[in-house]
């Protein structure tokens, strides 16, 4: 048990989560799932406040964007019908390979987010996919790009109430690739890819993300620029192969060792984008 | 220390508990005599502590007992009735699907929660729902072959 806490909240708006939030200072934990928060055991928290009664859980669209609250479950997101239909069903996929049933009925996209696993499944497809996310704060709430959060936003103090996830390209194509023990296990490494075609074949439009080889999850924006304009041959997928694997910065720990994840990650992301050009795209 | 009071059913009957915040949902389980639900790993890898929350498997080693609040909570000691087991546990004893026995309260209550949602699972579902449980005996065939059996009716 968590001895130090003094106290669990249960806000029922956002508005009051942010002030307890900000009232508790650096001894206040947001829990959601708790799923990564009670494994992680931190026993300086005094203060916990459960967001998953400030409505916070729903999947619904917004003009042409899906939004999905910070405290939707991987369970909802594999078996959201919006969610199997956006793009290829990508996140969808992603979700449900976030470890067993019992740990999916409790993990919540936000959470698998704001932890900061550089692994984290559903962080891939969502940087393929332009995600924005919003922060609330006293101040108010602001959006901004997933990247953006991963490259510092994600240590302030704001609360992730939602993922916004724009509309996506005509005609795109799509894969998630992960390579883990099990079907449920954390990544060892991990592929998203979105891609669309020009009428001769050239690529007009591509995203390449990666996970679990950098301090977070990342685009490989290099990879992406070389292979805007060309067609995706034997050459093309050599290359972006050289380049993931130069933009990738991976660590070695007890899963993996670095060198493993390099020469893994280039293999991910040939399969990604093969399997974006077959049109075969991604499916449950 | 603080405490605080929580309010919810288990296994059909309405509960008061006094817990400290910070309490887990399987340690308060145990303290309060429901020991079919298991002490593992307590870091939500091995599933032996699954209880089923509105009907659905989490791992109460991973859940804070404060969340618990309003929830109907059914652990294996509630799946009989009185002294008639259900048709799964019948299942898992036709079947043989019972080694030590310490995964077995977690494993028969995802299949029950997968059963419950979708009476005539594939093999390959069933797999899945019981992916997060794991038998330190191995044995695995067994409760799969019970959990279709049941499905199909066929427990005795």
């Amino acid at each position: 048990m968590f001895d130090t806490v003094e106290t669990f909240y249960r806000p029922s708006s956002v508005r009051e989560a942010v002030r307890l939030l900000q009232n508790g200072k650096s001894r206040a934990r947001v829990v959601a799932g708790g799923t990564d928060l009670v494994v992680e055991g931190d026993r300086s928290i005094r203060f916990l406040i459960d967001i998953t009664h400030a409505g916070l859980s729903y999947i619904r669209r917004e003009g042409k964007a899906c939004v999905v609250g910070a405290t939707t479950t991987m369970a909802a997101l594999e078996t959201s019908p919006a969610i199997r239909a956006l793009a290829g069903g990508m996140l969808a996929r992603a979700a449900a390979t976030c470890g067993s049933v019992q740990i999916r009925n409790m993990a919540t996209l936000g959470g698998n987010l704001a932890n900061g696993s550089p692994a984290a499944d559903t962080a891939t497809p969502l940087l393929a996919l332009d995600a924005e996310v919003v922060l609330a704060d006293a101040r108010g709430r602001r959006k901004i790009p997933l990247t953006e959060f991963y490259s510092g936003q994600r240590k302030t103090r704001a609360l992730l109430i939602e993922v916004a996830i724009p509309a996506q390209p005509r005609g795109g194509r799509w894969s998630f690739q992960k390579l883990g023990r099990t079907e449920g296990d954390i990544s060892l490494v991990n592929a998203a890819a979105g891609l669309q075609l020009d009428s001769k074949g050239r690529v007009k439009w591509v995203r390449v993300a990666l996970g679990a080889v950098a301090p977070t999850p990342m685009r490989a924006v290099n990879a992406e620029k070389l292979l805007v304009g060309r067609k995706l041959d034997e050459n093309a997928l050599a290359e972006v192969g050289e380049e993931v694997a130069r933009e990738a910065r991976p660590i070695s720990d007890v899963r993996a060792s670095a060198e493993y994840r390099r020469a893994t990650i280039r293999v991910l992301v040939r399969r990604a984008l093969e399997e974006c050009a077959a049109g075969t795209g991604c499916s449950l | 220390m603080k405490t605080m009071e929580v309010r919810l059913k288990v296994n059909g009957e309405a509960k008061q508990w006094t817990i400290a915040p910070g309490d887990l949902l399987l340690d308060v389980l145990r303290r309060e005599g429901y020991f079919g639900v298991k002490r593992g790993c307590e870091s939500g890898e091995c599933g032996a502590c699954t209880v089923l929350v509105d009907g659905q498997p989490i791992n109460s080693c991973l859940m804070f007992a404060a969340k618990a609040e309003g929830a109907e909570l059914l652990t294996i000691e509630g799946v009989a009735q009185g002294d008639t087991l259900s048709a799964l546990q019948e299942a898992f004893l036709d079947h043989g699907a019972v080694q030590c026995g310490f995964c077995t309260p977690a494993m028969i209550l995802n299949a029950k929660a997968l059963l419950d949602r979708k009476p005539h699972p594939s093999e390959e579902e069933v797999r899945e729902a019981l992916a997060g449980t794991y038998c330190r005996c191995t044995g695995y065939s067994k409760p799969v072959e019970a959990v279709l059996a049941a499905a199909r009716g066929a427990a005795r």
